[in-house]
Parts: C-alpha cells; sequence; structure tokens
C-alpha cells in the first residue's frame, strides 16, 4: 500500500503540504480533488520522490521514499502519468515505452519491444507505434504516456491532472483507457478535475484545500447530502467545477 | 621558365600544405570534444571544486587571443619549465584547449536546453543520471548544439592558420613560401582563401546534414 503520513512540504514560506495523511490499499481507484494550488500535484510528487518531503513520511509497499536506498524500489512499484505528457521528442512511440524496462527492469530489447507494441494496440495506437511525439495529437501522446508507464508493470498508477492540457475529444480517448484499467483492478491515485468521471471510477475521493486533506470518502458518501457535501468548501468546489 | 613562374609541383606543395591544415583540425577538434564534452559532463554531474575551476580555465581561454595563447605555450612553457616543445606539439595543445572551451560552452548550453520535465520523466522511471545522460539527455542536447557546433568548427578551422607563425608548415605557411618565391600574392592568396573556403564549406554542409538528421523528428521545427 501506499501510505503517507504527517506530509509537509513547503516552497519558500508557502505551505502547500500541511499535515496529509492518506493510505491507498491495492485495488483501490483514489481521486485526489481540490482546487489549483490545493497541493494535488505536490502529493503525487512526494509520492514518486521528484519532491524532498519537509516532515512526515511517505512509503510504498514500506519502502520510504525519503531514503535514497528505498527510492529505487518504490519508483519500480509506481509510475506517473504527466500532465503535459513529458515524452522524449527523440524517440518513437515504442522506444518511449521501452526505454525503463530495458534499462531500469533489464527486460531484453525483443521482448520489450513486443510487449509495448501490444500495449500500444491495446490504447488503439497499434498503426502509430513508430510515430515520434511531435506527429501524434495529445490524446494519442498521452496514450503514449500511459503505455509508458503500464509498461513498468507497476503496482501503483500515479496519475497527475493526465487530462487538463487536452480537448474534451481527447480527453474522452485518454479516460476511456482508465475506465479499462480500473475495471481491470489497478491501483490508481488520481489527481483530476474531471470530478463526474471520478465518481464514476473511484471507490474513495480525498478533497485537498490548502494543503490540509479536508476529507477522505468512500465514493458515493462524499457526492452525498450528509457526507462531502455537507462541507462547505467541497459543496462550493463541486457547484462551481460543474458550472464549467 | 623562371623561379618566380608557378609549377605544377606548387600543386602538391598546396595539397601538403591544405592535408596539415585538415589534419590539425582534425585532431584538435577531436581532442578538444572529448575534453569539452567530459567538462560538461562533470558539471551535469555537479563535481564539486572541479566545476568552479572548469568554468574558469574554460573562461580564461575563451577571453585570450589564440595567438598570445600559442605563443604561451610555445615560447613561454619551455622556458619555464625548461622543456622542449616542437611547432606542431604547441599547435596541437593550444588548439585543442580552445576547442575544448568552446565545446564546454555549446555542451552546457545545450544541456541545459533540456527542460526538467525531461528529466523528471526519466527519473521517476528509475532510471540513472547516467541513463538519463546518455538515452535522454545527450541525443537532445546534440540536435541542439549541432548548429552552434558547425559555427565553431568551420571558426576553428580558420583559427588554425594562426600556427603557420610558430613555423608549423600548413597551408598559410605554404601559401608565404609561395608568395615570397612568386611575387604574386593576389593570385597566391586567391588560391589559398578558395581552398580554406572549400574546406569550411563541407564542414558546413556535412554539420548542416547532420543536423536534418539529428532533428528530423523533435518537436521543434526552428523558430
Amino acid at each position: 500500500m501506499i501510505r503517507a503520513r504527517g506530509v509537509q512540504k513547503s516552497f519558500g514560506s508557502a505551505v502547500v503540504l500541511d499535515g496529509i495523511d492518506l493510505d491507498v490499499n491495492v485495488g483501490e481507484v483514489v481521486s485526489i480533488l481540490g482546487s489549483s494550488g490545493s497541493g494535488k500535484s505536490t502529493l503525487i510528487r512526494c509520492m514518486n520522490g521528484l519532491e524532498r518531503l519537509d516532515g512526515g513520511l511517505i512509503t510504498i509497499d514500506d519502502f520510504d521514499v525519503s531514503n535514497p536506498k528505498d527510492l529505487a524500489e518504490a519508483r519500480k512499484r509506481s509510475a506517473t502519468v504527466f500532465q503535459l505528457f513529458n515524452l522524449y521528442p527523440h524517440m518513437t512511440a515504442v522506444e518511449n515505452v521501452t526505454l525503463a524496462p530495458i534499462q531500469v527492469l533489464r527486460i531484453p530489447r525483443a521482448q520489450a519491444e513486443s510487449e509495448a507494441r501490444a500495449l500500444l494496440d491495446s490504447v488503439g495506437l497499434g498503426a502509430r507505434a513508430d510515430a515520434y511525439p511531435a506527429q501524434l495529437s495529445g490524446g494519442q501522446r498521452q496514450r503514449v504516456g500511459i503505455c509508458r508507464a503500464l509498461a513498468m508493470k507497476p503496482r501503483y498508477l500515479l496519475l497527475d491532472e493526465i487530462t487538463s492540457a487536452l480537448d474534451p475529444e481527447m480527453t474522452a480517448e485518454v479516460l476511456n483507457i482508465l475506465a479499462q484499467l480500473a475495471r481491470t483492478g489497478t491501483t490508481m491515485v488520481f489527481v483530476t478535475h474531471e470530478i463526474e468521471f471520478a465518481r464514476t471510477i473511484s471507490s474513495r475521493i480525498v478533497f485537498l484545500d490548502k494543503g490540509r486533506l479536508v476529507v477522505d470518502l468512500p465514493t458515493d458518501r462524499f457526492f452525498a447530502g450528509d457526507g462531502g457535501m455537507a462541507n462547505a468548501r467541497i459543496a462550493q468546489f463541486l457547484s462551481k467545477m460543474r458550472k464549467e | 621558365m623562371r623561379y618566380t613562374s608557378f609549377t605544377s609541383y606548387d600543386l602538391i606543395l598546396l595539397a601538403q600544405g591544405l592535408g596539415v591544415s585538415v589534419a590539425l583540425f582534425l585532431v584538435t577538434t577531436l581532442i578538444g570534444f572529448l575534453i569539452g564534452t567530459i567538462w560538461a559532463v562533470m558539471r551535469f554531474y555537479r563535481v564539486p571544486l572541479l566545476t568552479p575551476l572548469i568554468t574558469f580555465l574554460a573562461e580564461l581561454l575563451k577571453n585570450s587571443p589564440v595567438l598570445v595563447q600559442l605563443f604561451l605555450v610555445f615560447f613561454g612553457l619551455p622556458a619555464l619549465l625548461k622543456i622542449n616543445v616542437t611547432p606542431v606539439e604547441a599547435a596541437v595543445i593550444t588548439l585543442s584547449g580552445n576547442t575544448a572551451a568552446f565545446i564546454y560552452v555549446i555542451a552546457v548550453a545545450a544541456i541545459e536546453s533540456i527542460g526538467r520535465d525531461q528529466i523528471e520523466s526519466a527519473r521517476v522511471f528509475g532510471l540513472s543520471r547516467w541513463q538519463i545522460l546518455r538515452h535522454v539527455v545527450a541525443p537532445q542536447a546534440m540536435a541542439f548544439a549541432i548548429g552552434p557546433l558547425t559555427g565553431l568548427l568551420v571558426n576553428q578551422l580558420q583559427v588554425t592558420s594562426l600556427i603557420s607563425v610558430i613555423g608549423v608548415v600548413d597551408l598559410t605557411k605554404i601559401g608565404n613560401i609561395l608568395n615570397l618565391r612568386t611575387l604574386k600574392p593576389f593570385i597566391v592568396w586567391t588560391v589559398v582563401g578558395g581552398l580554406y573556403y572549400i574546406a569550411a564549406k563541407l564542414i558546413a554542409l556535412g554539420g548542416a546534414r547532420l543536423e536534418r538528421r539529428l532533428r528530423a523528428h523533435t518537436a521543434w521545427k526552428g523558430l
């Protein structure tokens, strides 16, 4: 499981995460909601070791991400998909997907490639496997990004606002794949603004506000009038997001 | 035939001179490229103490005339260290150092042009710093650097002509010899200049081809 305890993170004098406690069990889809600047992305970046914690603890299957010796193992167990895709522009789709499996997991190239092609095929990109990122649409790029993460066979998928840079049609392409993954029991931490979609796939919803975890509820309780919606801040957030 | 006339043997002399110039250019470029790149990699790894030292050394080499450096190596070092430095050795040392300094600057700029997002997306998948450098940073940095690098190399070819003053028999020195014998400076220096031009043009063409290849698939199509 992913376990966060009392996570603290500041950038200069700005406190971004202020004592976050969160558990993500295997098989769960946990969506993290909150307005911009609430610390959602920073929390993900703490989980994958891109930001150093100022306090508290994050472990992935008991591997402490703050411990350099554990971090490598923690990173093998989780894989991140980024908001702006972060594909390697000088590599084809299939090369993007195979780089880490070949270099980090030491999977033979031929095997890594056939697995990568199968993955790309499963997200509808079989014919685009040898295209460069510049030749792909945003939605296609993000699907490559998802394949790149899945190729590491992670136990946990960390999704950092992965549809925020996409138009509605491309967003749908990407969300369909997540829905498939959720059905197959992939564990996901899903930072998003897609509230309705989060509602359909999540087992739990967590709401962050100003670096604090406001609620952590099962999805149906979160949207219930006497559950999450009873919190004024959440009700305000949801009504505002739905208007947009 | 008067001794001032051009002979077919002069063509061989010119070819020899060109060969010496090009050979020196190639050797010093290779050494300079290796040293400059190693310096840049050390900086990428943020090796303490060494990084500011390298930056200081590169600054010194960049900001003083190559001719002065050449005199320092050819006349100054032997006087100080009581050693013997041949003109070719002095030329190789000076030009390699000079090229290294400029390649270091280009390589550092190229590495820094690679977005943090690229390095982060490799880090989260567990790639080591070396693997990131080799597979993610270097290919993109090379595509960035190839333009400035070609410009630098064209310039460094011209700079080799300075070594004629310490007695290396390169193309310029041959031009000097032919000029003194024939007393036809316009023809001699036009031919010598033309030969440098052709060599420089070949470097530029090679660089442009390599650039097209390296950038064919990258997102940037230039500004």
